[in-house]
């Protein structure tokens, strides 16, 4: 029998769950993680020519959909401005450079911050950074309170609100199961332009920085995800201010300082959390027996 | 034993001299040095013939000697192969794209790497294998796609592969053929450029420039590239002119400028449309002989063409009275007037005015009227 962690605390609602209690520590022994030397992925926007194999690559790697690779040569999707859904951990978009008028297209995904938002305000510890660079998802530890997805300031995390059973938060994982491997991420793969480069973190953004300096004309002289939010494992470079893109403008302070004072101080330890569900497993329960009782005596009149 | 000595100092002398001397020919030996510094391709200090000891991928710096090589030594066409494993073999149309290089971004685009002698094939630097080592520098089918793609889609606004790729698959090979945006195997078709170009301008004065495309080639001998300078492909291919760039004021003049910038306004602009260049209206309608000359050949002053004079002696400084066979102007002079002098008839050697014929004949009569000889086929200066 499978079952979640949401299963977990239906049964601690009933006051099974006690000696669980110990693995839902938020987990903190993530941090600090040499980020320098985690992996990334630079994308360079000015090599990406929008073909969207990443898009197919990812969906066939995760399962995601069957969907033949020549639909994705389909260029209409770009009228329309996309974000990383349940069924697609990432997606390519078009913009047009103010400056030449001549569109460029840029791939969005999870950023895997070195301090990621979504983690700290998970109170449960679904979300976790690795040694690897991943930000990590754990269904099974997740309770589907979405609090990731408003934290994230890229607005990543998607959820499965279609899945009436058992919904998940979906989004890219980095393709840690091939990380783990020693094989590249599987967009990284495919990309046929070499637009996203697969390194340490440290190599990339040295990278970066060579790009810009030998053709100072192409690029527009930053790497994204260098600084912002703490830095980030996947950067971008781009011909034009970033601000028209995809990307938001965002400081360099991480946010989940501010999530992390928010959720763990309010969930100190799991005992109120606990405690809650409980006594809501306890009101609902009694308040089912009376239905219940309520009913049976109806049917007895 | 001084003997022995003797020796021994001799034996030394003569060895020194052996080790000394190609050392001090090598010192004196006349090594012109060259102007760029060795150490932007080779890695040791002396490099040699046999020791080149070349950089292997130079990637800071690009080395690129467009003198050094000629494009009729390329190929017309390349079979790319290498890769060859869904697709088959691509077949890349060099000639093709060489020769509208010049008004792109010029062959570094593509050779940024080649250093004199010949010219090394991408898989030297670009590592054919898809776990390439050095992030720095692109695999070889990363760097393919960037090279051809980064231009294609621009103006063809697409990215599929079956664009320069048949698919290895039977029966995938029609359907791929089929495609409509299929440009395998095809030629460049000629361009004809055009003959006139009429602009309307923002200059209210006068608006209208006519710009004689063909006569600047044909007249002032201008290749493509002088004037279409770091063009962008799409100007011309991309049907949706898209990626059109349109050039600025300023930028346009430039083009104009480089031989017009003394000329006021009124050189170009007009209220309406203007003809095109005629001869005939500097005064000296050209004849069949000199019709068919190069401008240069009279004017070798470049493009800023001036005035000649008009004395024949000026270009054909052999001629003279003996030699000059006057039927090539169109009239075979009798025997009577062949014995005089040219300036009896053309005053002050003024060929290009009517000759005079008043100073022996009182009756009013003059050249054409009653021609001093036999008119011949050939007519005209
Ligand atoms: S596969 Fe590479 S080139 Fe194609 S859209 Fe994705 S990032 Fe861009
Ligand atoms: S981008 Fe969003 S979902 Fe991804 S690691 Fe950062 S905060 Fe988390
Ligand atoms: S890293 Fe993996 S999961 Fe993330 S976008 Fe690429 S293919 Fe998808």
């Amino acid at each position: 029998m499978s079952f979640t962690r949401r299963d977990l605390f239906k049964m601690a609602a009933v006051g099974a769950a006690a000696s669980v209690g110990g693995n839902l520590q938020a987990s903190d022994d993530a941090y600090p993680i040499d980020c320098s030397q985690t992996y990334g992925v630079l994308v360079d926007t000015v090599v990406c020519i929008g073909c969207r194999k990443c898009e197919w690559a990812c969906n066939n790697e995760h399962k995601l959909s069957t969907t033949d690779l020549k639909t994705f040569e389909d260029k209409s999707v770009f009228q329309q401005h996309r974000r990383p859904v349940d069924n697609a951990y990432t997606v390519v978009n078009e913009f047009k450079n103010p400056e030449t008028a001549k569109p460029y297209t840029i791939k969005v995904q999870c950023m895997h911050c070195n301090q990621p938002a979504c983690a700290s305000a998970c109170i449960v510890g679904a979300l976790k950074k690795n040694r690897l660079g991943s930000v990590d998802y754990d269904a099974w530890k997740c309770i589907g309170c979405r609090y990731c997805m408003v934290a994230c300031p890229f607005q990543v995390p998607a959820y499965e609100y279609n899945e009436a059973l058992k919904p998940r938060v979906m989004k890219c994982t980095f393709c840690l199961d091939r990380l783990e491997e020693g094989r590249k991420p599987a967009c990284v793969g495919i990309c046929p332009n070499e637009a996203l480069t697969f390194g340490t973190r440290e190599q990339l953004i040295d990278l970066a920085k060579e790009r810009i300096k030998a053709k100072p004309e192409l690029y527009f002289n930053h790497v994204y995800g260098e600084k912002e939010v703490g830095g980030t494992s996947w950067m971008y470079l781009a011909s034009t201010d970033f601000i028209n893109t995809e990307l938001p403008k965002l400081t360099n302070d991480p946010i989940p300082h501010t999530t992390e004072t928010i959720q763990h101080g309010i969930f100190k330890s799991f005992v109120p959390p606990l405690a809650l569900y409980g006594l809501l497993g306890l009101i609902m329960h009694s308040l089912r027996e009376n239905k219940e009782d309520k009913e049976s005596d109806d049917e007895r009149s | 034993m001084t003997k022995n000595r003797l020796l021994i100092l001799f034996a030394i002398v003569i060895a020194t001299g052996i080790v000394a001397l190609p050392l001090l020919a090598q010192r004196n030996s006349p090594v012109a040095m060259p102007t760029t510094d060795c150490t932007r391709c080779h890695t040791c200090e002396v490099p040699t013939l046999r020791e080149p000891c070349l950089k292997s991928c130079p990637r800071t710096e690009m080395v690129h000697q467009q003198g050094n090589h000629n494009l009729q030594d390329a190929p017309d066409s390349m079979l790319l192969s290498q890769l060859a494993d869904l697709y088959q073999p691509v077949h890349f149309n060099h000639k093709v794209h060489a020769s509208m290089a010049q008004m792109g971004t010029d062959c570094a685009t593509c050779h940024h790497y080649s250093p004199p002698g010949k010219i090394p094939p991408c898989s030297d630097c670009h590592s054919a294998s898809s776990e390439s080592t050095d992030l720095k520098k692109p695999n070889l089918k990363g760097a393919y796609h960037r090279q051809c793609l980064s231009c294609h889609r621009e103006w063809s606004h697409d990215t599929k592969c079956v664009l320069c790729h048949i698919p290895n698959v039977e029966g995938l090979m029609k359907s791929a053929t089929e495609d409509p945006t299929d440009i395998i195997g095809k030629t460049h078709p000629v361009i004809t450029e055009p003959v006139k170009k009429v602009y309307q301008t923002p200059y209210k004065p006068a608006p209208v420039v006519t710009f004689q495309h063909k006569e600047h080639i044909d007249l002032f001998g201008f290749r493509c590239v002088d004037c279409h300078e770091k063009e962008n492909c799409g100007n011309c291919h991309d049907i949706e002119q898209t990626s059109k760039i349109k050039k600025t004021q300023e930028q346009v003049h430039a083009i104009c400028n480089d031989c017009h910038k003394e000329d006021a306004c009124s050189k170009c602009h007009d209220t309406k449309e203007r003809p095109g260049f005629s001869h005939n209206k500097t005064g000296w309608p050209l004849n069949q002989y000199h019709n068919q000359l190069d401008c240069w050949a009279c004017h070798p002053t470049g493009r800023q063409i001036s005035k000649l004079n008009s004395m024949c002696i000026s270009c054909h400084k052999g001629w003279n009275q003996a030699n000059f066979k006057h039927a090539v102007t169109g009239l075979l002079l009798d025997e009577v007037h062949a014995e005089m002098e040219c300036s009896d008839c053309h005053a002050d050697h003024r060929y290009e005015a009517d000759p005079k014929c008043d100073d022996c004949h009182d009756d009013g009569r003059t050249a054409k009227t009653a021609p001093p000889g036999m008119r011949t086929k050939h007519s005209g200066r």
